[in-house]
């Protein structure tokens, strides 16, 4: 089908301004509807109880106290939790459904819930069911001899394990330069400022649930299959979330347990969990272990490149992330590649997808790598990098539709002053004393589309003038899609930017895709864009109805939005002015009729990209550009300044996508320096599961970050030729600053978080 | 939570008699600390006898330049009050490194005084805590102790002290003004506190009921240099991994008193009486700053995850002495 392009430039198209959000003053001024603030009357209040061993089975349920406490309305255990389809798990974050056996495969695991009227009477009497556990020993580290271990083929289709060339042979060669270290990174809690919560009720067979979540349409279809419902008795509603980073995408057994309590009690349900549950419910970034083998001629060719991770996940998790695929598997030109992947099931909650999963340990242990290799060669790390640059993936062979790395390194190296700096480290210092360290890495991200189906319609208002409303059933997590999809609409149908309105977030909508793997924008843009060639058909029809028409004998695909007019595209001069053309309706109705374009629903798979794409591989890159200073005395490392130029193909809008990028360089910095969840090797229990003992970066942790965008349109991936920017921010900035601290102070720290206790000198 | 009844004090006596009746009661002030106890199941009171309404909230000179400090003066009002920036210096600072600012708003200086430790095990609610629940054992020593004290400690409990403030307040020879049943009395702040390691659940010298209602700054003008240095990974709101509170006296290139105190590493605000005799009569230079730092953490006992403490509150005490030496 023909889908109306970008170009030629629309007359007033709001795409590539740094327009404000449009939800920005909903949301400071708190009329911004969060799933927790739903509008249903009469909710009663659900609290969960979860395992505090970490392995075992629950021998006994006493939950005689709850049940008599004041106002308990419920309380559900595995001993009387109602029949769900246990089997129907594919779209569940984990492979099992909650409640539904006596086992523990993790501490934090729920175990119970309550209903009661009040949210503190639930909370009283979760308090008072007594739990007797036959505990069992559990397992926390990976590489524990008693864990089972897998090889996962692939992870969303992408293989884990990987094989071109023959890395021994290149790296045996005579003349080879090598280095081998082992990388490491703890288990990373998302952390979002809103907790997720459910509220669900139920009108006869139909299930309605407000749900924080990063995909409606999977929410809807995940539930439908456990309830045993037709999809379309199930609507999930979804107008705001306040941050995600993951751990929203997959199906969580609070949002099953929200509706099934909602079922038992008859009523409106709300659950929310608490902070302290957010650490074990919704999955988190799993610890890394990497061991990455550089081979590279003297000259600083890479010959070869070997990336072996050790990963873990939940008895019941189906996550493994992917950390050699997402990172050697792409981005350095090399004849002689490998990457492997193992999975160790251990007793900690079910990991999942955070921001980059994959992409982003992977790069901390190849870009660290990188650095160590630039050493041992004598050769500064970005010439290294330069000199390697893939111009091909290289692992599938091939061509990208659109690579500007090299453009990144140089506006970055330009902008930060990367010339200036002395390669020797521990040389360099602030006039306070202070050692300084410069370092650099590569950012990595590929470009990921989900299919969307969206529509556009357009109604004359009440002013006489044309107005366009979008719809998707996608999400927006904070991260501005409201405003971009508005913008790409806009511009599709060339109405100014104020008479433009999105709707998103409701599976009553056209469906969408998971709002995940910054595929947002460029798969909901394809969907608009060829919604908006759907509109113009039908459009056409309507003006062809008249013989004498302007436009008449014109196909489909001749036509475009000018204005407020649809012309002719050889000759805008002929066209129908849009108001016009919607009164022309039969039976049209002021402030009702208006005329839609629906995409169609894409057929083609996963990631919804027609055949003749396959012959590209679509992949964003970027550099960081990073200086640490550290009080020579004490090891506080402070990262003073971070350029970063990012190539993520088109900008539909500079303000919320340099957000984007600096929140992915500020999250990177809590994760080089500060993040880490501690597990009790005792109890197995997270130990800092709050806010003030989970460090992540506060206000003056965050100095000067600068950020470019290069490249142009990728109009080989999508009709509006953009890229995802919200993860690529956060690929490579870990290792950046660990190359910086290297560069302060000649210590090379390979496990994260630089922490103050790695730069002393050891007791 | 559990259920517990409110009461509003308005007169110190009133409050005294409801702490000390039948039911097993708590002051309420700030509530910055108490309120996360509650729902954690940390505390479980029967009663909150809320004693804001009690005044206690002025700072009022004493003769001879000292201050008064209300026991519910706000964090934020201490802080920022002229005569504590330019007379008693390390007790702003100290108040400004801790919590955020919207702590600061609400924490009162009493609240602060009982400011209970940031242990995760303690906290937690259900591990073994000897602070929690005596004789039960301390989780902390098996498990994740990266936090945790390494001066003052015992087999029993290793928490830490988290106070700022404390810290400040115990190096600027504050007193403790309290009201009991039997009237009122004065205790030296150093020795106000019970260091954690001898009996976990007991923190300080408080009698049952005992109504702090002021804070007494003396009058000694060589407090006016003072400092307070904290080490932490993040810039903000975050506790101190290692911290110190020094006053110097320097008198013809020597120093003839100082005051020492140390947070964070500790299970009570720790005067660091070896580290002060290393430097009394000696010239302030670093490497006497170095010798004094390392009589003090002779004693200091490692466990598990926070042996880097040692060398890093080292370095956090010279640093602070020399800040403090170099002041005009």
């Amino acid at each position: 089908m023909s889908t109306l392009l970008a170009s030629p430039a629309p007359s007033v198209s709001p795409v590539g301004e740094p327009r404000d959000r449009v939800d920005g003053r909903a949301k400071v001024t708190g009329r911004a509807t969060y799933a927790a603030e739903a509008p249903v009357r009469g909710a009663v209040h659900a609290v969960l109880v979860q395992s505090t061993v970490a392995r075992g089975e629950i021998t006994a349920i006493d939950a005689s106290a709850a049940e008599k406490s004041p106002g308990v309305l419920a309380v559900i255990t595995p001993k009387n939790r109602p029949k769900l389809d246990d089997d129907k798990i594919k779209l569940h974050a984990e492979s099992r459904l909650p409640l539904g056996d006596l086992k523990i495969h993790y501490a934090g695991q729920h175990i119970a819930v309550v209903v009661a009227d009040t949210l503190e009477r639930a909370r009283h009497a979760a308090k008072l069911i007594k739990f007797t556990y036959a505990a069992q020993p559990f397992l926390l580290n990976h590489d524990d001899p008693a864990a089972k271990t897998e090889w996962p083929k692939d992870n969303n289709g992408r293989p884990l394990q990987f094989k071109k060339g023959d890395v021994d042979k290149a790296l045996a060669a005579p003349g080879v330069v090598t280095v081998k270290h082992t990388y490491s990174t703890p288990i990373e809690t998302h952390n979002p400022i809103e907790m997720s919560a459910t509220v669900a009720y139920w009108e006869g067979e139909k299930l309605t649930v407000w749900d924080a979540t990063q995909a409606v349409v999977n929410r809807r279809l995940a539930l439908a299959a456990v309830f045993d419902l037709k999809p379309e008795n199930v609507r999930v509603i979804c107008p705001f979330v306040g941050g995600a980073f993951g751990c929203k995408g997959d199906q969580w057994p609070h949002t099953v347990i929200a509706a099934l309590t909602a079922k038992v009690v008859g009523r409106p349900v709300k659950l929310m969990l608490t902070r302290a549950q957010m650490f074990t419910s919704c999955g988190h970034r799993p610890a890394t272990e990497q061991e990455i083998t550089l081979g590279a001629t003297a000259d600083g060719r890479l010959v070869a490149v070997r990336h072996d991770s050790k990963i873990s996940d939940s008895a019941v998790g189906k996550h493994t992330e992917p950390c050699g695929a997402g990172s050697s598997a792409i981005m350095y030109a090399t004849p002689n590649l490998a990457f492997t992947h193992r999975l160790s099931r251990v007793n900690i909650a079910s990991a999942t997808f955070m921001r980059a999963p994959g992409e982003n340990p992977g790069t901390f242990a190849l870009e660290s790598a990188m650095d160590e290799l630039a050493i041992a060669l004598k050769i500064d790390p970005l010439a290294l990098r330069l000199a390697n640059a893939p111009d091909r993936a290289p692992n599938s062979g091939l061509p990208f539709s659109t690579v500007n790395v090299k453009e990144c390194y140089r506006l970055g190296a330009e902008k930060f002053g990367w010339a200036k700096r002395n390669p020797k480290p521990g040389e360099t210092r602030a006039p306070d004393g202070a050692r300084v360290g410069w370092g650099m890495a590569t950012a990595v991200y590929p470009a990921f589309r989900f299919p969307n189906q969206a529509r556009i319609r357009l109604m004359v208002d009440r002013d006489g003038g044309v107005r366009a409303v979008g719809a998707c059933a996608t999400q927006d997590l904070g991260t501005g899609a409201y405003t971009v999809c508005t913008q790409m609409t806009a511009m599709l149908v060339d109405l100014p930017f104020e008479r433009v309105k999105f709707e998103l977030g409701d599976t009553d909508l056209p469906p969408g895709g998971v709002s995940g793997g910054s595929a947002t924008t460029a798969g909901v843009g394809q969907a608009l864009s060829e919604a908006a060639a759907k509109l113009a058909e039908g459009l056409l029809k309507l003006a062809q109805s008249d013989t004498a028409s302007p436009l008449a004998g014109l196909k489909p695909a001749q036509v475009t939005f000018k204005a407020g007019r649809l012309v002719a595209l050889a000759d805008p001069a002929r066209g129908f002015d849009l108001a016009a053309l919607l009164k022309s309706v039969p039976s049209y109705v002021e402030g009702r009729t208006f005329v839609e374009g629906l995409s169609v629903a894409n057929p083609l798979g996963a990631d919804n990209l027609p055949a003749k794409q396959k012959l590209y591989a679509f992949q964003s890159f970027g550099a960081h550009f990073v200086e640490v200073q550290i009080d020579p005395h004490l090891p506080v490392v402070r990262v003073t300044r971070v350029v970063s130029v990012m190539d993520v193909g088109r900008i539909i809008n500079p303000k919320t996508a340099r957000s984007q990028v600096e929140g992915g360089v500020i999250m990177g910095i809590g994760q080089a320096l500060f993040e880490e969840t501690h597990y009790d090797p005792t109890t197995g229990r997270p130990v800092n599961d709050n806010l003030a003992d989970y460090v992540v970066c506060v206000n003056p942790d965050v100095h000067s970050i600068e950020t470019h965008f290069v490249g142009e349109p990728d109009l080989l991936f999508n009709a509006v030729g953009c890229r995802g920017v919200g993860e690529i921010g956060i690929t490579g900035i870990a290792a950046a600053i660990a190359n910086a601290v290297h560069h302060a102070t000649g210590i090379r720290v390979r496990d994260l978080p630089i922490t103050p206790d790695k730069l002393l000198p050891k007791a | 939570m559990n259920a517990f009844s409110y009461t509003l004090a308005t007169q110190p006596d009133q409050a005294l008699r409801e702490r000390t009746g039948p039911a097993r009661a708590a002051y309420l002030a700030g509530g910055t600390n108490l309120l996360d106890h509650l729902k954690l199941g940390v505390e479980r009171p029967q009663l909150l006898v809320d004693v804001r309404k009690l005044g206690f909230d002025a700072i009022t000179p004493l003769p001879g330049g000292g201050l008064r400090i209300g026991a519910n003066v706000r964090n934020t009002a201490l802080a920022y009050d002229a005569r504590v920036l330019k007379n008693f210096p390390a007790l702003s600072q100290a108040l400004l490194s801790g919590a955020s600012p919207q702590l600061r708003n609400a924490a009162t200086t009493a609240g602060n005084l009982l400011q209970r430790t940031r242990c995760n095990y303690f906290r937690d609610a259900v591990s073994p805590c000897n602070k929690r629940e005596p004789g039960s054992g301390c989780a902390a020593l098996a498990g994740i102790n990266r936090i945790h004290a390494v001066l003052g400690t015992s087999e029993r409990c290793i928490a830490t002290h988290p106070s700022d403030m404390d810290v400040a307040l115990v190096a600027l020879d504050a007193v403790v003004r309290l009201r009991g049943a039997q009237g009122e009395r004065t205790v030296p702040l150093g020795e106000f506190y019970v260091a954690y390691g001898e009996d976990p659940a007991k923190e300080n010298v408080l009698a049952p009921g005992e109504l702090i209602t002021a804070v007494d700054l003396p009058p000694t003008a060589w407090l006016a240099r003072s400092h307070y240095f904290k080490a932490r990974e993040r810039a903000s709101y975050e506790f101190a991994l290692a911290s110190a509170a020094v006053a110097l006296d320097l008198n013809a290139g020597f120093v003839r008193d100082c005051r020492i105190v140390l947070g964070g590493v500790a299970t009570k605000p720790w005067r660091a009486l070896a580290a002060e005799a290393a430097l009394r009569g000696a010239p302030p230079t670093e490497n006497n700053f170095r010798v004094a730092a390392d009589a003090e953490l002779k004693a200091a006992v490692a466990r598990t995850h926070n042996g880097f403490k040692i060398e890093l509150c080292r370095r956090v005490l010279v640093q602070a002495l020399q800040t403090t030496a170099a002041l005009a």
